[in-house]
């Protein structure tokens, strides 16, 4: 059990990001048990804890006897520091027991710039970086979560990934290392991870060769492993209804970026936005039933004594009874100081109406996402709204007494134009005139915060060639320009980060060396503002020789190999080609979840079905 | 009717590195989960009707701290204490607890004493001249010490708020006892009292490595000492 002087957490900043003793925190003897994990966020300890898919997975790993899951997050830097000085290796929270003696290490995949702290956590836990140079002595190191969607950049550094909901995957998989520990390890690491590529969703990049065209573009990823499929598909939880549902959170001391009881209301999102990678991601629809979320939220409050339930979900107001369940929420809960809220609303009366009820928005302001400023580059998205639909949405929120609205946009979205970035500019004007005619005199603030647009493998954009930084900063400059008003406050994301996020996002093998050479030049914590510096990746590129350029900015063709053709998120390449088209030609794409199927595999090829209860009630 | 109870509680070594605000979020939650029939405030953004007589510094754990709840009917404080006990989290005990009643003085503005234990490593050299520092400390007339915030400095007399620091031979080094005023115009923290220590005395001690917890607080007069509970 590894034990931090109190030299060093007195010197380090919210020491209880290291100290562990939650409540509900599960602690077993993890050196008894056949397959023992430590979960891994590779980022601060106040992101990890909030986030839900590392608390279904600790979970369903702790139900089981034969398994234990403990919790290990990024250190911060000055911690890092003093690990460093002091020799402490990386260790979990629950046993204060290092990484490296565990039988698994599984890290989470949420984002592209976590990837440096991944490498960072390996190398401050003494596991080798690349599984090339693992012994038996050393974990098996795997990742999930929507980046492992495109797991190529990755590919030198973890031992295997698992595509899609882990829900039953997990379960698989420590099974699997249970079973192969009692039989004496067989074949070692590598018997383990053939075994581990015969599991549905698992993607062991080993088992795979590349091969490179003349001009770079790949040629073929290809099986050389008698275990390892051609295309590795998805997992898919078909019945959320009795999937297993983290009721007994590990309760932080420290205050978390959610800091309350998280109710997914269901999963997955058929809206069809052509740049939403989680739309394509979770497809289909499955809801939970309003007696089962009640049921849940009940044991939650039971459990945790947080004093707010936060319904989320990709779309919360596409929920089809929600009205109904936010009305039983707040019936049983009002009388124990227990408040609802809901995170991401539509634009549409309705919402207003609910987030009336439910009043703890009102804190926060209103958000709107239009994503794009003209009606002709909201059709290209198939953001299904339209400047109707935001006027009567404001206008209802200022009418119930909201003065304040946040809007939400992205620049550089394929066939933009500068009447797009103007468009941005008008809505936001458009917004304080509302305001004006509905009230009689000004006193709206608006505030507009603008991201760029990253092209993301699985969406109908993949092949989209992203805007240029320099493109990129004169359309913020531009936008800028348009901003006169003191009412509106305008914001926007620094452009090298999201072309940073483009390469790793559609990078392929090539990408694990530029990772190391960023890693060794001191990257880490890419995702905070403080802590990014372009030049070390600049110099990283540099060193390998590797154009960022040729994944971030080129325009692939249809024809192309892309890095992630065999991983598979059920959704027909063909379907994203087809929206693609559509998308250019500023054609719409309606809904699929109301019977209109558009035919995208997902229901067809993983045998699942759209669950949506307002249709059967 | 509603009832307001007076609690004596710990913050033990599980959530030493704890801040205040999360110390009081923890307790409330625990409230909560216990399902006792907490008062809560009116108004648009309800909260439990919890005070605390003082708070405590990240890294100071403490032996006898002081909540005054509201709950909204009276209930008997032995099934109480139970109820809370079986959810308090790892480190939080009530060790007291007692019915007041609502005229009762608000805990923070009786509270002028706080006592505390300082555990440091020392060297086994160290021992004499660490000795001697804190004598040096408990005969001179006077010890400024300038106190940051970030509204300014501002000089402060130590001795106005320790007048003496005790000091006791441990296995591995020493422990320092000292009792600390709070007046309405201020007080000084233990770790302060150890920095002036060892600026300004030589005490031969790493401040960081130094372990800091209350050992009690108190309503004190020139002659008596008495904790809020027995008010
Ligand atoms: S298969 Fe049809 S119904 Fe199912 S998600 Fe795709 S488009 Fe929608």
């Amino acid at each position: 059990m590894i034990k931090i002087p109190p030299a060093v957490l007195s010197r380090v900043a919210k020491p209880a990001r290291y100290t562990g003793h939650e409540q509900n925190c599960v602690v077993k003897d993890s050196s008894r048990v056949d397959a023992a994990f430590a979960l891994a966020f590779p980022d601060v300890y106040e992101v990890g804890m909030s986030h839900l898919g590392l608390k279904i997975l600790y979970h369903i790993i702790n139900r089981r006897s034969d398994a234990a899951a403990e919790r290990v997050y990024a250190p911060w830097p000055d911690m890092e520091a003093e690990m460093r000085a002091a020799g402490i290796p990386l260790h979990t929270m629950e046993s204060f027991r290092p990484v490296a003696e565990f039988d698994v290490v599984g890290f989470t995949l949420q984002y592209e710039l976590s990837y440096t702290n991944i490498l960072n956590m390996l190398d401050l836990a003494g596991i080798p970086l690349k599984s090339a140079d693992r012994g038996e002595q050393h974990p098996l190191v795997i990742a999930g979560g929507p980046c492992a969607f495109n797991a190529e950049p990755l590919a030198d550094f973890i031992d295997f990934f698992v595509l899609g909901e882990s829900e039953e995957a997990v379960d698989d998989v420590a099974a699997a290392v249970a079973d192969w520990k009692r039989a004496g390890k067989p074949g070692g690491r590598r018997g383990f991870l053939a075994r581990a590529a015969a599991i549905p969703g698992v993607y062991v990049p080993a088992f795979y060769d590349a091969a490179y065209n003349a001009d770079g573009t790949l040629a073929a990823v290809t099986a050389n492993h008698p275990a390892a499929a051609p295309v590795v598909t998805k997992r898919i939880v078909a019945d959320l209804e009795h999937a297993p549902y983290p009721t007994k959170p590990v309760l932080p001391y420290l205050e978390i970026v959610h800091d309350r009881i998280m109710l997914e209301l269901f999963r997955g999102c058929t809206r069809g936005c052509r740049f939403c990678q989680a739309g394509v991601l979770y497809r289909p629809v499955r809801e939970r039933k309003p007696e089962t979320l009640l049921r849940l939220a009940q044991e939650l409050v039971d459990s945790t004594g947080y004093s707010e339930i936060s319904l989320t979900s990709l779309s919360s107001a596409d929920y089809s009874c929600l009205k109904d369940t936010v009305g039983l929420l707040i019936d049983r809960f009002k009388d124990q100081g227990v408040s609802v809220s809901l995170p991401s609303l539509r634009i549409d009366s309705f919402s207003i109406e609910l987030a009336q009820e439910v009043q703890k928005v009102r804190k926060s302001g209103l958000t709107f996402a239009p994503e794009a400023g003209t009606q002709r580059l909201r059709d290209v998205i198939n953001k299904g709204v339209t400047e109707k639909d935001l006027e009567e949405a404001v206008g209802a929120a200022f009418r119930a007494g909201w003065s304040g609205v946040k809007l939400y946009f992205m620049i550089g979205l394929p066939t933009e134009t500068d009447d797009d970035i103007r468009g941005i500019a008008a809505l936001a004007y458009r917004v304080l005139d509302i305001y004006r005619e509905v009230k009689g005199k000004r006193g709206a603030r608006v505030s507009v915060s603008v991201s760029s647009f990253v092209p993301k493998p699985h969406t109908p954009f993949q092949w989209y060639g992203q805007d240029a930084v320099a493109e990129l900063e004169r359309k913020q400059q531009l936008l800028k320009s348009l901003f006169k008003d003191r009412s509106i406050s305008f914001s926007w994301h620094d452009a090298h980060v999201s072309f940073l996020e483009a390469v790793f996002a559609r990078g392929d093998r090539r990408l694990g060396e530029v990772l190391l050479a960023a890693w060794r030049r001191g990257a880490k914590f890419d995702g905070w503002s403080e802590y990014f510096k372009f030049t070390v990746w600049q110099d990283a590129f540099n060193e390998t020789g590797v154009d960022p350029h040729f994944y971030a900015g080129r325009e692939r063709t249809a024809d192309e190999v892309l890095p992630w053709d065999h991983l598979s998120a059920g959704v027909d390449k063909s379907f994203l080609e087809r929206e693609y088209r559509q998308a250019l030609a500023a054609d719409p794409t309606p809904d699929c979840r109301r019977g209109d199927c558009r035919v995208c595999g997902v229901c067809q090829g993983l045998g699942v079905d759209i669950i949506d209860w307002g249709t059967s009630s | 009717m509603s009832a307001k109870y007076r609690l004596e509680i710990t913050k033990g070594e599980e959530v030493r590195y704890v801040s205040h605000l999360d110390y009081m979020r923890s307790i409330e939650r625990a409230v909560r989960r216990s399902k006792l029939p907490a008062a809560y405030s009116e108004g648009f953004n309800p909260h439990m009707k919890i005070a605390f007589a003082s708070a405590l510094s990240v890294g100071v754990a403490s032996e006898a701290e002081y909540m005054d709840i509201e709950l909204t009917h009276e209930l008997d404080p032995a099934a109480m204490g139970e109820a809370l006990a079986r959810h308090l989290p790892p480190g939080i005990a009530v060790r007291r607890l007692r019915p007041v009643s609502a005229r009762h003085a608000a805990l923070m503005a009786v509270v002028n004493l706080a006592a505390y234990r300082i555990s440091l490593p020392l060297p086994a050299a160290a021992a004499g001249p660490a000795r001697e520092a804190v004598s040096r400390f408990n005969a001179a007339a006077a010890v400024p010490y300038i106190k940051e915030n970030p509204k300014g400095k501002r000089e402060i007399d130590v001795k106005t708020y320790v007048s003496e620091v005790s000091a006791t031979a441990t296995a591995d080094g020493m422990e320092l006892a000292l009792a600390v005023r709070i007046t309405p115009t201020g007080s000084i923290k233990p770790a302060e009292v150890l920095k002036v220590l060892v600026d300004n005395f030589a005490l031969p001690a790493d401040p960081d490595a130094a372990l800091v917890t209350r050992t009690g607080l108190f309503v004190a007069d020139g002659t008596s000492r008495i904790s809020p509970l027995d008010i």
